[in-house]
């Protein structure tokens, strides 16, 4: 006999407003059914209201972990329509601060992916780990989640001492080499809790069309960094980690090589960022008719915008967000699958599902 | 370069692919949106998004279908002057949602698909265009003057 288990939106396994429905029999999930939309915004049609410099604090308050991932893709769009190119120094340091935003993400998934596990102990070793990655971004935004740090034709404010980072960069790559990368990729408690469950095969993550690192985690070999690069990423030297088996283990190691080449990126945009101005353009802009498109590759995959504007006018007339846990959420029905009812909490979580992305 | 040309050989496109602002644009012509989809999926293409427009008095509606191969951004745009338009739910399961957002956003009907439950907001109305909803229930905030 069959029966539902609902688990949100609210629940202490799922933290978030969000419901996945699931129908067991006995502790085996047969299959699930998602819920959104409970904290739904309707930011893109406030976005219509609110002019050029407005709207950019605006979509900064889409996500409270890639804030500076989304102002980063509309003012690319918005330069293109206004045909405005960045220039070299500001293009380095959105860079930087797009790699600062994906360690801290990923660190941040760690430790709620550890509590999930059990392992509180790894919850606050990657909480730590992630003030000092938040003491850095402070340290060069002046602020700890929303940044303010694009602008339509480079970023507000400079860094002013990039060498003065690279010790922060080696420390935080440090104790990532030290601590929580091999704890994750050999201890028994993480990979009994990790190996072999919520599989997504390559098949259905392409059917799927799921992004990031629940793509890559299933073979799907695909980052827009290296693919359709932005910023200064065609100057920067990484690879693009990729694990075969689909589990949360896999989702698990793209994640922990991710950091690794976070810091390698790091690194040489610190290094090598040139001098010069951080903006261009100043305080007002002449639009162009016309919709622009932009994509970055967020913590969480692909992120895509659609800017459509008037010529004349001070506000957009449409702004489209496809944020990534938008096309990754749904592949969780097939992750669960077949899952125990007890590890379906941590399934959900090895997305790393931003509910604040998805109800935009 | 050579994928693109196989996207307008195969659709029978005369026109030429147009980059503009972040995308390559294909004209689909007479091709439908299910024509286009099952020449980008046997490609290998990824399905990104379908951004809807409402048209200026009442003259229907524009779809943008974005789709990505190795990298390259891709749109196609299709003006239905109605509010239906064939679903690709079938053919690619990646469109659920975004259909279903469309379809609650703009009151547009994606024929050859069921939609409930509701995605976005909890309630008992299907088809409801949300930004007239949105714009009925609270009036915009004011904004300051952009500097002169």
């Amino acid at each position: 006999m069959s029966y539902k288990i609902p688990m949100g939106p609210y629940h202490p396994g799922l933290e978030e407003p969000y419901k996945l429905d699931m129908i067991c029999e006995g502790e085996t999930v047969r299959d699930a059914e998602l819920h959104i939309g409970f904290n739904f915004r309707n930011i893109e049609h406030l976005a219509e209201t609110r002019n050029y410099f407005q709207v950019i604090a605006l979509m900064e308050r889409v996500c409270g972990i890639c804030s500076f991932i989304h102002t980063l893709t509309l003012c690319q769009a918005m330069e293109q329509l206004t045909g405005l190119q960045p220039p070299p120094r500001a293009r380095y340091i959105r860079v930087i601060m797009a790699e600062l935003e994906r360690l801290h993400s990923h660190v941040l998934w760690a430790g709620i992916a550890s509590k999930l596990m059990g392992f509180k102990t790894m919850f606050m070793t990657c909480f730590a780990l992630r003030e000092k990655v938040m003491d850095v971004l402070q340290a060069i935004s002046g602020n700890r989640v929303n940044y303010s740090m694009n602008r339509i034709g480079g970023v507000n404010r400079d860094i002013e001492d990039p060498h003065s980072l690279l010790p922060l960069v080696d420390a935080l790559e440090g104790e990532m080499m030290r601590t929580v990368i091999p704890i994750f990729t050999t201890s028994s408690t993480a990979r009994s809790r990790c190996a072999g469950i919520g599989v997504l095969t390559h098949d259905k993550a392409i059917s799927c069309a799921v992004v990031g690192p629940t793509a890559r985690a299933s073979g799907v070999n695909q980052d827009l960094r290296r693919d359709a690069p932005y910023a200064a990423y065609s100057e920067m030297q990484f690879q693009v980690p990729v694990e075969q088996a689909g589990d949360v283990r896999a989702r698990l190691f793209v994640r922990a090589l991710e950091i690794i080449e976070s810091c390698r990126i790091l690194r040489q945009a610190l290094t090598a960022i040139p001098p010069g101005e951080v903006s261009v353009g100043g305080d007002k802009f002449a639009f162009a008719t016309g919709t622009a498109t932009s994509r970055v590759e967020a913590p969480r995959g692909e992120v895509m915008y659609s800017v459509s504007w008037k010529e004349g006018s001070r506000n957009p007339a449409r702004v489209h967000v496809r944020t990534p846990t938008y096309a990754n959420m749904p592949a969780v029905r097939w992750m669960v699958r077949g899952a125990r009812l007890a590890d379906t909490p941590l399934i959900q979580a090895s997305i790393d599902p931003c509910y604040s992305c998805t109800d935009r | 370069m050579t994928s693109l040309e196989t996207i307008r050989e195969k659709l029978a496109i005369t026109e030429p692919w147009v980059e503009s602002r972040g995308a390559y644009w294909l004209n689909p012509g007479p091709s439908s949106v299910r024509d286009v989809a099952a020449v980008m999926i046997a490609l290998g293409a990824r399905f990104v998004t379908i951004t809807a427009y409402e048209l200026p008095n009442g003259g229907g509606f524009r779809l943008e279908y974005h789709w990505d191969l190795t990298g390259n951004l891709l749109g196609f745009s299709f003006v239905i002057a109605g509010n239906s338009i064939e679903s690709i739910y079938d053919l690619t399961e990646a469109a659920d949602w975004i259909e279903r957002e469309v379809h609650e956003g703009f009151a547009i009907h994606f024929t050859g698909r069921e939609y409930e439950p509701l995605l976005l907001r909890p309630g008992d109305k299907l088809g409801v265009n949300l930004k007239e909803f949105s714009a009925s229930a609270a009036e915009a905030p004011s904004q300051k003057e952009v500097a002169q």
